[in-house]
């Protein structure tokens, strides 16, 4: 017995076995000499299975079994919108971040310290006027997105039974995002800014139980100033970001798990 | 003479069969031959092409078994390139456009805070005009005999709790509307709901903006309430009208098959 391993592959002896004829040998072996180099075998195998797969009589599809195509294709173009606010929360992020190299939270100064570093950006910064024009218009981009995205989920019923948790999730999303344009919109502390925070402070102080101690966490008092600005800031900048952050992952997981309801 | 002899032995089979025979899954077409078929009948070069590779086929798998080499199985579509190149296309889009907006409409920037002078427009930002406009709702806010045609509460509380109220409403919705429907045809008067829910949110908005609307204040406010129903009604009555068509197809072959009276 040899140590040596037999070969169980031994194309010449296989050629021997067989009783071919003279055109068959020279067909085998120049086959077997170009599939040692090219390995031909995979492409013509390749070959094959593509040619069985185009003859191949599919399954109907969901769509075509139920004959939907024709009622849902104008839904379609609505199945990005949560995307876009992500990209768009994205590019805010960014935008907002370089700002916040130039930006200072202050109501000192004249007319205030805010209001001259906003001017600062927009006038004497390269590239500032744009940056904040990027920050801004994402940010508006953003809410519309969230806006559009949460009508799609209404109107084709993407809400309904195990989607309940994330119907709930998506309403504090948006009113954290609302919450996060209106910090925002404070932040530039010019005449808009200052009176849709003196709304906001009513509204806290209209609130019974809970209104003056509300304004004095939200607002930092009973009137707007320097505190006011400083807590804006921080929710903008600190607060909300990562709050935000982990809910968007949270409701983006929970899509990836339950995968996307499309209409049926 | 293979094909004929397993045929009969089949058939004796069928006849000693009382279990009334193998379960009806019988392939498309009895006389399409199957893909090893196909390749075993057929004769010469390219039969013996086939040998060859079933030989080099069966050499490839046994040394990938006896060797360390890994293969994976491929469970998805590799995130590279595929995804990554697709959604990089739609962001790059997205993110164009918001550049391109960003230059063409620069943001206006006004006057600086000042506490001494109130200016005649007072507004948050667009996204927040419907919860601004909800607090402008104090005429509807109830008055109490009993309390000598007192308010029950003040009007800013009135319209702070009608934001918790529309931000309740919308949060209870799954809970509301059960079952499986997903399109607003199938049910009309969600739909309705929203369509009003929409035009409402409009409506208030205008509402909120109403010193730079051209119109009497009374007007404005009756719109705000009377629109958003109309709209409803109106999108009632068009998705109930479009589910008949739509049921109608499903419910063809039961007409045909009823008697004529």
């Amino acid at each position: 017995m040899s140590l040596e391993k037999k070969d169980e592959h031994d194309h010449k002896a296989w050629l021997e076995e067989r009783d071919l004829t003279a055109v068959e040998s020279i067909f085998l072996t120049s086959l077997i000499w170009l599939d040692r180099r090219f390995r031909i075998v995979d492409y013509l195998e390749a070959l094959e299975t593509m040619y069985y797969r185009v003859n191949l009589q599919m399954p109907k599809s969901h769509t075509e079994q139920y004959n939907l195509d024709n009622k849902f294709w104008y839904w379609y173009p609505l199945y990005s919108l949560g995307f876009l606010s992500i990209v768009a929360y994205l590019v805010a992020a960014v935008t907002g971040a370089i700002l916040g190299f130039y930006y200072a939270p202050s109501t000192g100064g004249d007319p205030s310290a805010a209001y001259n570093s906003m001017l600062f950006i927009m006038e004497d910064l390269q590239f500032g006027f744009m940056l904040r024009s990027i920050h801004r218009w994402s940010a508006q981009f953003m809410l519309a997105a969230v806006f559009l995205h949460m009508l799609r989920v209404y109107f084709t019923g993407a809400y309904k039974e195990p989607r309940e948790l994330n119907w709930l999730l998506g309403v504090v999303l948006i009113s954290l995002t609302l919450l996060f344009g209106y910090t925002g919109y404070l932040l530039p502390w010019k005449q808009l800014s200052f009176w849709a925070g003196q709304i906001g402070v009513e509204m806290a102080l209209a609130t019974p139980l809970v209104g003056e101690w509300a304004a004095q966490l939200i607002f930092g008092g009973f009137t707007l100033g320097e505190s006011t600005l400083i807590r804006m800031y921080i929710l903008h900048v600190f607060v909300l970001p990562f709050v935000v952050t982990a809910l968007i992952a949270l409701h983006v997981g929970i899509v990836w798990v339950q995968g996307i309801a499309e209409p049926h | 003479m293979t094909g004929n002899e397993s045929t009969s032995e089949n058939r004796t089979d069928e006849q000693l069969r009382t279990d009334g025979g193998p379960p009806a899954t019988v392939p498309p077409d009895d006389e399409t031959p199957t893909w090893r078929e196909r390749k075993e009948r057929t004769q010469g070069l390219s039969r013996l092409t086939y040998e060859y590779f079933e030989r080099a086929r069966r050499e490839d798998q046994d040394l990938r078994q006896e060797s360390d080499y890994v293969e994976r199985d491929v469970l998805a579509f590799p995130t590279w390139p595929h995804e990554i190149i697709r959604n990089l296309a739609i962001t790059s889009f997205f993110i164009g456009i918001m550049i391109l907006v960003s230059a063409v409409a620069p943001p206006h920037f006004g006057d600086p805070a000042d506490p001494a002078s109130t200016p005649a427009i007072i507004l948050p930002d667009w996204y927040l005009y419907w919860s601004f406009g909800l607090l402008h709702l104090d005429p509807i806010n109830p008055e109490l005999a009993i309390l000598g045609d007192e308010k029950i509460m003040g009007d800013e509380m009135y319209g702070v709790l009608a934001n918790g109220v529309v931000v309740g409403a919308i949060a209870l919705v799954p809970f509301l509307n059960k079952g499986s429907a997903r399109r607003p045809v199938e049910q009309p008067f969600w739909a309705a709901v929203g369509v009003g829910g929409v035009v409402f949110s409009i409506t208030l908005g205008v509402l909120a903006i109403q010193n730079l609307v051209p119109l009497d204040l009374n007007v404005i406010f009756d719109l705000t309430f009377l629109l958003p129903v109309i709209a409803g009604i109106i999108t009632y009555a068009v998705l109930k009208t479009m589910r008949e068509g739509y049921m109608y197809d499903l419910n063809r072959r039961y007409y045909r098959l009823r008697p004529p009276k």
